[in-house]
């Protein structure tokens, strides 16, 4: 029968490097006996010191990475902060970017088109999952193996410029980013739920679903592209003249087409104009097309030349 | 009044380098590893079994302590001494602890360096 003692020596020199592993039995064996003779002779009995004793050691897997001064941490202070802005970085737009081209291939197969919002959530989740587990992987193999990084020394040139009198705050950037992501969404919603039903009970898509074949993954890319402006309006703080051409860009890439469409009958889906006796008829469908087109060229130039004041007062 | 738990972990934090000093005084003389903790503890140096085995193959490893081992008595015995950088080292570091007393004395009285 083994002993307690003999249990704890085999648990504390299982991780213990084998070249050393004879040596310290040896001496931590006779450290044991020593304590336990020197609680004997206290007057307990030899069961109850051994076991008093081997819990003053505390846990063997403790005193095995003390021995191989192994350090008890996944990722240290040396690298955590790395790699904390590396995983930040990475799954700030990675996942997004994945789970929106997914998503987009999706609804442009034909067969598939059901699922897509589902698969392009699913895909990001599954990204973000990857990219953490492989770049904390590294990193506690580095931590391991003591690789020095070589990252430049910070240096207060590193300081975030600090603006009290920021243009952009972080509420409109949220709302900005809030109303934008619902309007992406809404675009593959509104082919699959439009909540207006056919004869048929099935679903009757607003947009004219041909559409998905270039133009509608067009101005999803574009609306994505204006998340992106978003961020960077809020890092900048304030409009500069490369975000107002950006913005001119995108407002542009996004407002042409719909008004092309518009005005060329394109845009509303043939089918769900049919289903609307209102609609249906040529003079109100014009109507519609006039107030769509109008409002667009309106909220474009609006946005346009706001941008322009903003940037032009900061000129100084 | 301060709670038991910051109370122990400052006074862990003073105590940690000291077991190095007081380990390499002590084994001037040659010792053992559980006579050695129960000298230190008899002089106020009250240290954990599990950091001051390991503790001993460190500083053995890094030349301040040899080793030899004892077979004579009833069970075999590594018995650790001061070598000469170890006593090197341990100058250094007692001039370095009684600069921190003086300069802490002299912080006390108000009295600049």
């Amino acid at each position: 029968m083994t002993s307690l003692t003999d249990r704890y020596l085999a648990a504390t020199l299982r991780s213990v490097p084998a070249a050393r592993r004879e040596e310290i039995a040896t001496e931590l064996r006779a450290s044991i006996d020593d304590m336990i003779e020197g609680r004997t002779a206290d007057g307990h009995d030899t069961a109850t010191a051994e076991r008093e004793v081997l819990t003053e050691l505390g846990n063997p897997a403790q005193l095995a990475a003390r021995y191989a001064d192994r350090r008890l941490q996944l990722i240290g202070p040396t690298y955590y902060l790395a790699w904390e802005r590396l995983l930040k970085l990475l799954l700030s737009f990675i996942p997004a970017l994945v789970g929106i081209v997914v998503g987009l291939l999706e609804a442009t197969d034909g067969d598939k088109t059901g699922g897509a919002v589902g698969a392009g959530i699913g895909s990001a989740i599954e990204v973000a999952i990857q990219i953490a587990f492989w770049v904390t992987l590294v990193f506690a193999i580095l931590e391991r193996t003591n690789t020095p990084l070589n990252l430049p020394d910070w240096t207060v040139d590193q300081l975030p410029e600090y603006r009290a009198d920021r243009q952009i705050t972080l509420t409109d950037t949220a709302a900005g980013i809030g109303w934008l992501v619902l309007v992406i969404a809404y675009l593959p919603v509104q082919h699959f739920h439009s909540f207006v039903p056919n004869p048929n009970g099935g679903n009757l898509p607003i947009l004219d679903p041909a559409l998905w074949s270039f133009w509608l993954p067009f101005l999803i890319a574009v609306l994505v592209a204006t998340v992106g402006l978003e961020f960077a309006k809020y890092r900048a703080g304030r409009w500069t003249w490369p975000l107002v051409a950006v913005n001119a860009l995108l407002d542009l890439a996004f407002a042409v087409p719909v008004i092309w469409l518009m005005s060329t009958d394109r845009l509303l889906n043939p089918d769900f104009v049919a289903r609307w006796e209102w609609l249906g008829r040529e003079e109100n469908l014009n109507t519609v097309a006039t107030v769509v087109v109008v409002s667009t060229i309106l909220i474009t130039l609006w946005d346009v030349v706001d941008s322009t004041i903003k940037a032009y007062r900061n000129r100084h | 009044m301060v709670s038991d738990e910051i109370l122990r972990t400052h006074l862990q934090e003073l105590r940690r380098g000291t077991v190095v000093v007081a380990s390499l005084v002590a084994l001037r003389q040659p010792g053992y590893g559980y006579a050695l903790l129960q000298r230190l503890t008899g002089h106020g140096f009250p240290v954990d079994a599990n950091t001051l085995y390991p503790l001993l193959r460190r500083l053995e490893e890094q030349g301040l302590l040899t080793s030899e081992w004892n077979t004579e008595e009833s069970r075999p015995r590594k018995f650790y001494r001061t070598s000469d950088s170890g006593e090197a080292l341990l100058g250094r570091l007692l001039d370095d602890l009684a600069a921190v007393q003086t300069s802490l004395t002299g912080l006390i009285q108000g009295v600049d360096r």
